[in-house]
């Protein structure tokens, strides 16, 4: 072992509780701590304010069961998104915005609202909504959320193991939740069969891939 | 000039010396259809613009429109003032002319939109 490898840990002085050799490893592999942690608080914004539109959402898909249920998943499994990535983002020294506006102004994916104006009384007008609005507004957020923790992959592959593993872990969910509202958007709309081809996923928010609860018990 | 809805137009993307992209300090000639975003247009031509939402939110694509003319039909947030001030997000943004972008805008739109209390700028930086 050569005397550099030894003091591998960079600018950290043993015993110095101001840096975190944490952070540092990742700067050392040329990805900028800061900037991706400021990236995450992005990300789980969006997660979390899809967990909010998609309550929503599912409420508005009314008598249409099956298709609440798996509204449900989605929207509980945005929810572990969030809560996965939450402590990554303190560890890198970050913290949530302490006002929820900022959270959701910064979110990287737009805000999944119910696709029908506000009638004179300040309630939704659901005259003229319909199921496959609706599900094209789940189908497009899923997709950005594709795109946001294919973008964090990007960034920490092969530099930040343990980003990219909980950004991968939300990928694969992303994918499914795409392929989900593709089947059912192809149907109510098209009247067309297009499998998502996935078999049963258990009960709703299970999260197979992203839930904290394997990581903390106390999530 | 009028063309019709599948014509394409001429786009050139410069991107600064300065940009921290792998083509900093490269022009790329590309032929936009007027149905097509430019940035879709640009990866497909192996030219890697950045983007993350893809649905004209999250500033990540922003450019400066040098010339030219650009349409944003499906973009989710795009501000007059933004138009005004010549920043595009090329995400959603379609040709409407030959037109020439400067990419890799972000962090100096940030700040504008900061400057105009609009998102996400006014929630990222403080200003
Ligand atoms: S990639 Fe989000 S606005 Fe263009
Ligand atoms: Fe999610
Ligand atoms: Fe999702």
């Amino acid at each position: 072992m050569s005397d550099e490898k030894a003091h591998g840990s960079g600018a950290v002085e043993p015993g110095d509780t101001s840096k975190r050799v944490g952070a540092e490893v990742i700067r050392e592999r040329g990805v900028d701590p800061e900037e991706l942690r400021e990236k995450l608080i992005d990300a789980i914004g969006a997660e979390f304010t899809t967990y909010y539109y998609y309550t929503n959402l599912r409420m508005h898909l009314a008598g249409e069961e099956d298709y609440k249920e798996i509204t449900e998943d989605a929207r509980l499994e945005d929810r572990a998104h969030f809560e996965l990535v939450v402590p990554r983002v303190y560890e890198l020294e970050g913290s949530l915005p302490n006002d929820i506006r900022d959270f959701a102004d910064r979110a990287s994916c737009p805000d999944a609202e119910v696709p029908t104006p506000m009638d004179d009384g300040g309630n939704f007008d659901t005259s003229d909504l319909e199921v496959e609005d609706i599900l094209e507004v789940l189908l497009e957020a899923e997709r950005c959320a594709i795109r946001t923790w294919s973008e964090i992959c990007d960034m920490t592959r092969g530099a930040d193991p343990r980003t990219y593993d909980m950004a991968q872990r939300i990928l694969n969910e992303e994918i499914d939740h795409e392929a989900w509202f593709i089947e059912l958007l192809s149907k109510e709309r098209d009247d067309e069969i297009n499998p998502a081809g996935h078999f049963a996923r258990g009960e709703p928010g299970d999260a197979p891939y992203s839930t904290n609860n394997r990581f903390n018990d106390s999530a | 000039m009028t063309q019709s809805a599948s014509e394409t137009w001429s786009v050139r993307i410069v991107v600064p010396e300065t940009s921290s992209l792998d083509a900093a300090g490269e022009t790329f000639d590309l032929e936009v259809r007027e149905d097509e975003t430019i940035l879709a247009a640009a990866r497909s031509a192996g030219v890697w613009l950045p983007a993350d939402c893809q649905q004209g939110w999250c500033t990540t694509c922003a450019a400066r429109l040098v010339d030219g003319d650009v349409a944003h039909p499906n973009a989710r947030r795009y501000y007059d003032e933004d138009r005004e001030a010549g920043f595009v997000l090329p995400c959603t943004a379609k040709p409407r002319a030959d037109t020439t972008l400067i990419v890799g805008q972000y962090d100096d739109f940030l700040e504008f939109r900061a400057d105009h209390g609009r998102p996400p700028g006014s929630s990222k930086l403080d200003t």
